[in-house]
């Protein structure tokens, strides 16, 4: 065996499920010190290679190196024991425990067999201090913020002396700041010698961090480059398999008002003083960091809030949503951020879920028995329409990917024949080339006449697909930007803080510091 | 012969009718009374008895919930309507039990729905409460029925059978093909979605209680339509035969999916082995046994599936 620098690597690797191969003799390696992004669609095989990391899955064929020595990991212990942690999207932390139990669990320090908590919460406050983590470490992790629990998670990967860190989408569930901070870790943990594998959808991230890019498609090794040997295009050609035909946002011609509203309160005050107006095929985003009120605003005008004051009204007649029901009514729909949570129906089949918004209209003349051909043409033809792949539509729709599961809620929205759309991260999950799909399906709707308001945290999904941008900052509108003002710096200057150029308030501002 | 294509594939359609076909073959081999038409008639008796509450609780399950209380108001209802009888005859007797049972499954669903509290601990405390008021009710004692035979209808014969059959196909419908029956999955399946589409989930599951009180009841009249007798003690335990056939028949306990035909099956097959047993001269207490060993079978085949199907996701 030749001596390799890798401190972990993989050869000829390949898994076999049932029908399917999920990893087919791919190789990957990892330096000490190196920060090695991993990108690939949903399906490219990523996590498959993950879980053999981890020990969770055993591979069909070939093998795994540490120090260039053939290794097994039979179990997720003896991956641990070779200093390889997983932080995994869904965090393995015991809510209820303290921040230093979690950090600690299974190797608790003791005298005796009584734990000794003074050596765990100091070394614990030790680690979170070289995370620049200022939280006490008998807090319970429930009572932390999701990117402070990730931190956690490194903690105790810190604590284990890992020396390669996997992780696994870290940036999910991030905002913006959170993100750069997460990403100025990475490089720290690099910079004092410990391996980072960096799996993530988001290129932006990957190659502001990682040192080398592997792409995975359909469980293949595609490329290994450095970063500096290629750019975002090549990436994504070779994640997708195509160069994608990355389409400027279509020139629109909005036309009458659909939605307005005035003297806006959301909730006793967490959004206040909201007055818009939005035309039939526009697209209105309103933008703003994390706690800046927009998801709350989106929420008030789906009645999931109650609106506190001020008036809404939708086609020149008032409206008082106060629950989803009344806002589908009137023809509000919504895609919520968290498809899983509060999207989803996961046991009811692509059709069930399609039309559950819409069933009243697929009452036959038979009273209350609903039209099963009917309903089942629909959604064929809401799948020719929006692109959706799936085998039958009875299927269950948690088969789906990510991707086709996002478009069967926002047919949903279609089915419910909604006039203004409420869109929230309409690409979360979502892989690269089923993002450009939604994004020409958004521009269809909209062309249809359409009215979308659009809350994202990707800055150029935002850029790609809205008109015009509302800036929010700790609950009330900052500026307001429209047709080619709308560009990240200009959105990130005033959701910071930094600039209030254009004004929609004619009270005077003052500046506050959203975070 | 079967051949052994065919019994993987009936097991992968239908576990609990191929555990049906076997175990009525061996009692069939075994006891000489077991496949006969009277023998039959009162097994899917006792099974429709079963069956009618576990139909209701199919749709409880269903919508991500279940009911204790269901053996309570069987006796509850059972013996208002024997009261009830001599005083407004048969038919307005059994319609009173069933709406005193759909009004008790409505107060469940109240106080799941409005008092936040969970189905588990809320039935669990109408169970006692019910069960008290039974007892109350009748002081403790049998009330008997005299010269009205009527009501015997009610459990004679065909009846119970046909009730149960009825009911499956009614719920079928109801499940399969409306929007209240549409809601229900969806509420059971992700009560958070599905009110962002605009189910008013309150409502489906104050309807969803109702029905298996309902159904609770309609159990309880044949159980005491059978003796002719009301008493506060009827149908105890029953709630656990009620949940035990949903299971045995396949629809998961996590809710969002029903198999009618299953809870059916279920009920026939816990009916035949309780049957079979009784004939083989079997123990009583060997019969619970046998019950929960099935229960825990089924439940392991349910999570091996469970297991492999997420195995195969992590690819």
């Amino acid at each position: 065996m030749p001596e390799s620098p890798s401190v972990l690597a993989v050869q000829q690797l390949s898994r076999r499920f049932p029908g399917v191969l999920a990893l087919d003799t791919v190789n990957f390696d990892i330096l000490p010190g190196e920060v090695h992004a991993l990108v690939g669609e949903n399906g490219a095989g990523k996590s498959t290679l993950i879980s053999i990391l981890a020990g969770v899955l055993q591979p069909s064929a070939g093998q795994v190196l540490v120090d260039g020595r053939p290794v097994t990991f039979a179990d997720p212990l003896s991956s641990q024991h070779a200093g390889i942690s997983v932080i995994f999207q869904e965090f393995n932390l015991l809510p209820h425990l303290s921040v230093a139990e979690n950090v600690f669990v299974t190797r608790e320090p003791r005298r005796g067999p009584i734990i000794d908590w003074e050596t765990m919460n100091r070394n614990t406050r030790h680690i979170l201090q070289t995370l620049n983590l200022d939280i006490d470490p008998t807090t319970p992790v429930s009572d932390l913020a999701i990117s402070q629990q990730q931190l956690v998670e490194i903690a105790r990967a810190l604590s284990v002396k890992a020396r390669v860190i996997i992780m696994d989408e870290p940036t999910a569930a991030l905002n913006e700041r959170e993100v750069v901070r997460l990403l100025e870790i990475v490089r720290s943990l690099a910079a004092s010698g410990v391996s980072v594998i960096y799996v993530s959808h988001r290129l932006t991230e990957v190659f502001s961090v990682a040192d080398r890019i592997t792409v995975f498609r359909d469980g293949r090794h595609i490329q290994t480059t450095r970063r500096t040997d290629t750019t975002e295009q090549q990436v994504v050609a070779a994640m997708v398999g195509r160069e994608l035909v990355h389409l400027k946002r279509p020139s629109r011609t909005p036309s009458d008002i659909i939605l307005e509203t005035k003297d806006l309160v959301v909730d006793g005050g967490l959004v206040r003083n909201v007055s818009f107006s939005l035309r039939r095929g526009e697209v209105l985003a309103l933008a703003g960091l994390m706690g800046s009120g927009c998801s709350e605003l989106m929420e008030g005008l789906f009645g999931l809030r109650r609106i506190t004051s001020g008036t809404v009204s939708l086609a020149g007649k008032p409206l008082w949503v106060q629950n989803p029901r009344a806002a589908i009514r009137t023809g509000i729909g919504l895609v919520p951020e968290d498809r899983k949570t509060a999207g989803l129906l996961p046991d009811l089949s692509v059709i069930q879920n399609l039309t559950i918004g819409a069933l009243p209209r697929l009452l036959p003349s038979v009273p209350g028995i609903l039209d099963l051909a009917s309903e089942r043409r629909a959604t064929l033809n809401y799948q020719l329409q929006l692109n959706i792949r799936f085998s039958r539509p009875e299927q269950r729709i948690s088969g789906l990917s990510g991707g086709n599961q996002q478009k069967v809620i926002l047919a949903r929205a279609l089915a419910e024949r909604c006039r203004v759309l409420l869109l929230a991260e309409p690409t979360r999950g979502v892989d690269v080339g089923a993002k450009a799909e939604i994004y020409t399906l958004i521009d269809q709707l909209v062309a249809r006449g359409i009215a979308i308001i659009l809350q994202t945290s990707e800055l150029p999904e935002l850029i790609r697909l809205a008109d015009r941008c509302i800036v929010f900052v700790a609950g009330e509108p900052r500026g307001e930007l429209s047709g080619n003002q709308v560009t990240q710096e200009a959105v990130m200057e005033v959701a910071t803080g930094l600039s209030h150029q254009v004004a929609v308030q004619s009270k005077p501002m003052e500046i506050t510091d959203a975070l | 012969m079967l051949s052994k294509r065919a019994v993987f594939a009936l097991f992968r359609l239908s576990p609990v009718g191929l555990t049906l076909l076997v175990v009525g073959v061996v009692f069939t081999l075994l006891t000489p009374t077991f496949l006969t038409l009277n023998n039959l008639l009162n097994v899917c008796t006792s099974a429709s008895v079963v069956a009618i509450v576990g139909l209701g609780m199919t749709l409880a399950i269903a919508s991500g919930n279940f009911d204790l209380s269901v053996g309570s108001t069987a006796a509850f209802a059972g013996c208002i309507t024997m009261s009830l009888v001599p005083q407004i005859g048969v038919m307005p007797a059994i319609v009173s039990g069933v709406l005193s049972g759909g009004l008790i499954g409505w107060v469940n669903g109240l106080i799941v729905t409005e008092l936040r509290v969970p189905a588990f601990i809320a039935t669990l405390g109408m169970l006692t409460i019910v069960r008290g008021a039974a007892l109350i009710y009748t002081r403790g004692r049998d009330i008997y029925l005299f010269g009205k035979t009527e009501y015997k209808m009610l459990s004679s014969g065909m009846t119970p059978v046909l009730l149960a059959l009825a009911l499956a196909v009614l719920f079928s419908v109801l499940l399969g093909q409306t929007r209240f029956g549409r809601h229900i999955l969806a509420t059971g399946s992700n009560i958070i979605s599905a009110r962002r589409v605009g189910v008013r989930t309150s409502y489906v599951l104050w309807g969803v209680f109702a029905i298996v009180g309902a159904t609770a009841a309609l159990s309880g009249l044949i159980l005491s339509a059978q003796v002719l007798t009301g008493n506060g003690r009827l149908a105890t335990g029953l709630e656990l035969s009620a949940i035990a056939v949903v299971v045995l028949g396949g629809t998961p306990l996590t809710g969002g999916k029903a198999s009618i035909p299953g809870t059916l099956l279920g009920s026939l097959l816990v009916a035949v082995i309780n049957n079979g047993l009784n004939l083989l001269n079997v123990s009583v207490f060997y019969q619970n046994v046998t019950l929960g060993l099935l229960l825990l079978g089924a439940l392991t085949l349910e999570a091996l599936a469970a297991h492999r199907t997420l195995n195969r996701a992590t690819a």
